[in-house]
């Protein structure tokens, strides 16, 4: 009897202790790598294949990185987990499909734009909706939870007269096979993410567009702490003139010519205003 | 490439999810079985004072009361206040003081399903209470707890898969990762998850069913 319980108490102390100590010191300080925040079920932006990492925001994120001659390291977590995780500085960067809107550049701060997106209204390839059929008229549809076409479906839709309800998700993938499945009648969704779908074979088309011209745009956290806007925004420019942006995106999505950097810089966005970090001859006046 | 060839060319991946899962369900566990029982022997045998019992009280209604995925978001923004914790301590910590305030709990009903009468005889034997509690009480309440602690066993290994939400790669993000990455196959790849929690599962139970048959007192099985 003496036997279990002492050698049980032990046995369990001891693993406790080895356990708690050997996670917490897993925690970084100040001088690793920079921790680049990506959402790594979000293609072609980025995304995991056979454990590396992978898509447009983390192939320009390693050459500005190279660009800038620092250290980086990814880490993932779901998209509605970033912005909080940037702004409390649990991550230096956010790179992914990240659109500049109002709301966050108050919580965090952009660099200039690489990427402009519009939004299209995605049904089932047999459905007969259009794009004003689709979003109206007790419709149900899908959006990613935290997103900005939740935000701006929100603004623009739901509040108003039209009668539609949105169901949010975890992803935009899980969001097209519900579709499929008939529990949503339409997808709203960025047309680049948009024509990956369609890439893949998945039996879905474009019912029509909403042309918003967002920006999209890398970010630190509020008030630059680490100072790297400057580097960041001189990085976005130089491989976007070197023709190493191109390349990268042919590379994800062939056969489409990349807007020009910098793209349309909102107003809202006070790291737009002139002069721009490490970009001074830029900005709004 | 299809699915089958990615979740065969991806599945060291799932096992590393896997892996990741256990060490955190294994470090949960032994904080909430070292915690759990010293919250249970105080609010058992410990001082009757409301200054100690209180705050034991409130520790377990707080952590049995609120969603894990809360707790998950409070401990990771929380402490990084003070303390620049990694996301897989946070997720340690949070989980393993929850399970704490259900295993006090567990081991509480198994503790006082041992008759009354006994600690009283071990009393008046000369036996001193922390005496009467190791060799007495806690070798039979033991065995008393090994059942319902492998509920407690099983809804933790489910609930590791909610550590994702704060960036634990364990082996859930693992399966979004091959969901994202192929544009789908939700449906086959989820059912390769749950077969791998399930296997966990059982494995993990029979080895506890295994040491209950094992301390068995002989005439005393049920």
């Amino acid at each position: 009897m003496k036997g279990i319980t002492t050698s049980l108490f032990r046995s369990v102390t001891v693993a406790a202790v080895a356990l708690v100590g050997s996670s917490l010191s897993t925690t970084v300080s100040a001088q690793d790598p920079y921790t680049v925040g990506v959402e790594a079920s979000f293609p072609p932006w980025a995304y995991v294949e056979s454990g590396e990492f992978k898509g447009i925001a983390i192939d320009a994120m390693q050459a500005i990185a190279d660009e800038m001659g620092i250290d980086i390291q990814f880490q993932d977590m779901p998209f509605p987990s970033l912005i909080p995780a940037l702004s409390a500085e649990k991550i230096d960067i956010l790179a992914t499909g990240l659109t500049v809107t109002e709301e966050r550049s108050k919580a965090i701060d952009f660099t200039i734009p690489w990427w402009e997106t519009n939004d299209v209204v995605l049904v089932p390839e047999d459905s007969d909706l259009n794009v004003f059929t689709a979003v109206c008229c007790g419709a149900r549809i899908g959006v990613q939870g935290g997103s900005s076409q939740q935000a701006w479906m929100e603004e623009n839709v739901v509040g108003s007269d039209i009668d539609v309800e949105l169901a949010k998700y975890d992803s935009y993938v899980t969001a097209v096979d519900d579709m499929a499945i008939g529990r949503i009648s339409s997808v709203i969704v960025d047309d680049t993410s948009a024509q990956e779908y369609i890439n893949a074979g998945k039996a879905i088309e474009i019912a029509g567009k909403i042309y918003i011209r967002a920006p999209l745009a890398l970010a630190v956290s509020k008030g630059d702490p680490q100072d790297i806007l400057a580097s960041l925004n001189q990085g976005i420019m130089a491989i976007y003139e070197s023709g190493k942006w191109q390349e990268i995106i042919n590379h994800y999505i062939p056969g489409i010519t990349p807007p020009a950097i910098p793209g349309n810089m909102p107003d809202f966005v006070d790291t737009y205003a002139k002069p721009v970090a490490g970009l001074p001859e830029l900005g709004n006046e | 490439m299809d699915i089958y060839d990615v979740l065969i060319r991806d599945f060291p991946f799932l096992l590393k999810g896997l892996g990741v899962a256990i060490v955190l369900l294994a470090a949960l566990l032994v904080i909430g079985f070292v915690l759990g029982m010293s919250i249970c022997l105080l609010q058992l045998y410990g001082p009757k004072t409301r200054l100690l019992q209180w705050p034991l009280l409130l520790y377990e209604r707080v952590f049995r009361g609120v969603p894990i995925i809360i707790m998950l978001f409070i401990f990771y923004y929380g402490i990084s206040g003070v303390y620049d914790i990694s996301a897989f301590a946070a997720a340690i910590l949070a989980m393993g003081l929850r399970s704490a305030a259900y295993q006090s709990q567990i081991f509480r009903s198994a503790f006082q399903s041992v008759p009354a009468g006994q600690m009283m005889a071990a009393r008046a034997m000369g036996m001193s209470k922390a005496k009467a509690i190791r060799h007495i009480i806690f070798p039979q309440a033991a065995r008393h707890a090994i059942g319902p602690w492998t509920n407690e066993f099983s809804s933790e290994i489910k609930e590791t898969s909610l550590a994702y939400v704060i960036g634990v790669v364990e082996l859930t993000r693992q399966a979004h990762y091959i969901i994202t990455s192929t544009q789908g196959n939700v449906l086959i790849v989820f059912a390769v998850v749950a077969l791998l929690y399930f296997v966990l599962n059982r494995a993990g139970n029979s080895l506890l069913y295994a040491y209950e048959r094992k301390l068995a007192v002989p005439g005393f099985e049920k």
